[in-house]
């Protein structure tokens, strides 16, 4: 009789876990979500402000014209943000959303890489993205953030070596290097994220407990507040 | 199903085909920009007669055109630096376009200032880019290296892309040319036009 009712709590103290996890997730999927959409049109803002410091005008003589730069920060940079800020918006929380927020702010990286003139520094912000993509606490969206840091050299690479290693003949599996570089964050991102995962659910199964505990002395409380009322009634 | 659903999806649909073609697009016009040349030098094979540059005779000689303001040339300004590390016995001129008739100081700016801090280089305001015909040169960035006779042994830019510093075959070339003593070299050179023949 008590195995039963033991195996039956059981079950549905799980079941309430995983439920509040999923809850706790969801919320949190929205949150970071959002800070994204604010962080992508934050640097896209960057970015045309960038352009118009390192190289406003184009120049024949003494005649200037805007900057090839400035047209790409304008133009790239909105259809770069477009999509993730509308994802955040009309479709928060969905698988989808992060994974084209993880791509858009690795392609935001590349941009602002290109817009500094291929800046060392600027190649921080990938691993800066890939830090604040953690806080999804899904690993699979580092892997799609990385895949696309590692597509985007392979590409370059291949057509435009000098864009991304400075010289002409660079060896074909140079990418690899950098995407190394990338996977040694990821390593640790990932195995935060799966810790980060175990704490959730841990702390959803302690707060499933609390619930359960607190609704069965709620019941024991009515039962014998029932019991008193009755033999308050029989005297 | 509430009426706004569809405006909604419409909406993803059109941004995710604006996102997609916004890579590609930009990729494209990026790569088309950074790697298009400027226009090249069209040079004598000597240092020129009509020049004013003071021309140390019996040193190896460099001369560069820079546009002031083509935020590209600082990182010519950059390669040369490096360039002038690894050949000590070469003397460089950067000559530094201004039209006569914009204010004086117009000139001023990072490409000025780079230039100004590398070491041994004379840096010579050329007034209507008088210098730069002389020497033949339309592109910021071009480079022109002389050896000691005064015989033109490199012409080109130093940078392997518009605004992009690193290691380039344009600088390799010079520094194993000033160095060695031996051949010649040519390379494209990416810059703003300091003449309009420099347009392409």
């Amino acid at each position: 009789m008590s195995d039963s009712i033991s195996l039956g709590v059981d079950s549905n103290t799980a079941a309430r876990a995983s439920e509040l996890q999923k809850e706790q997730l969801s919320a949190r999927y929205r949150k970071v979500d959002r800070m994204f959409a604010v962080l992508l049109v934050v640097q896209y803002l960057a970015g045309i402000v960038a352009a118009l410091i390192v190289s406003p005008y184009a120049w024949a003589g003494k005649e200037r014209v805007l900057h090839m730069h400035v047209w790409v920060a304008i133009l790239a940079g909105a259809g770069i943000a477009l999509l993730p800020v509308i994802l955040a918006i009309f479709r928060p929380g969905t698988v989808l959303t992060r994974h084209v927020i993880a791509a858009s702010q690795m392609l935001s990286s590349a941009l602002l890489i290109h817009l500094s003139g291929g800046r060392i520094e600027t190649h921080f912000h990938v691993f800066g993205s890939l830090a604040f993509l953690a806080f999804y606490l899904d690993w699979k969206v580092i892997m799609t953030a990385t895949v696309v840091v590692a597509a985007d050299h392979f590409a370059r690479g291949i057509f435009w070596p000098e864009s991304v290693y400075g010289v002409a003949n660079a060896e074909w599996w140079r990418f690899l290097e950098h995407a190394a570089w990338v996977v040694f964050e990821d390593i640790f991102l990932i195995w935060s994220c799966i810790l980060g995962n175990r704490e959730l659910a841990g702390a959803a199964a302690r707060q499933a407990e609390v619930e359960y505990l607190s609704e069965q002395e709620q019941l024991k409380s009515a039962a014998l507040e029932m019991a008193l009322a009755e033999m308050q009634a029989t005297a | 199903m509430t009426p706004r659903v569809p405006l909604i999806r419409a909406t993803i649909v059109v941004a995710a085909l604006v996102w997609t073609a916004t890579i590609g697009a930009a990729f494209s016009a990026i790569r088309r920009f950074e790697t298009t040349p400027g226009a090249a030098a069209k040079t004598g094979p000597s240092w020129p007669d009509a020049s004013t540059v003071p021309r140390q005779r019996g040193e190896w000689s460099l001369v560069m055109l820079v546009h002031p303001h083509c935020s590209c040339s600082r990182a010519s300004v950059q390669e040369l630096e490096a360039i002038l590390e690894k050949s000590p016995s070469v003397q460089p001129y950067v000559l530094v376009y201004r039209p006569a008739d914009f204010q004086a100081g117009w000139e001023r700016g990072a490409v000025l200032d780079a230039a100004s801090r590398l070491r041994r280089a004379k840096v010579i305001i050329d007034e209507n880019g008088r210098e730069a015909k002389r020497f033949g040169g339309f592109t910021s960035g071009q480079t022109l290296l002389y050896d000691r006779q005064g015989r033109l042994r490199f012409a080109g830019g130093i940078t392997s892309l518009r605004g992009h510093s690193g290691i380039n075959s344009g600088r390799v070339d010079v520094i194993r040319i000033a160095s060695s003593g031996i051949g010649t070299g040519e390379h494209p050179v990416f810059g703003c036009a300091i003449d309009k023949k420099g347009t392409k």
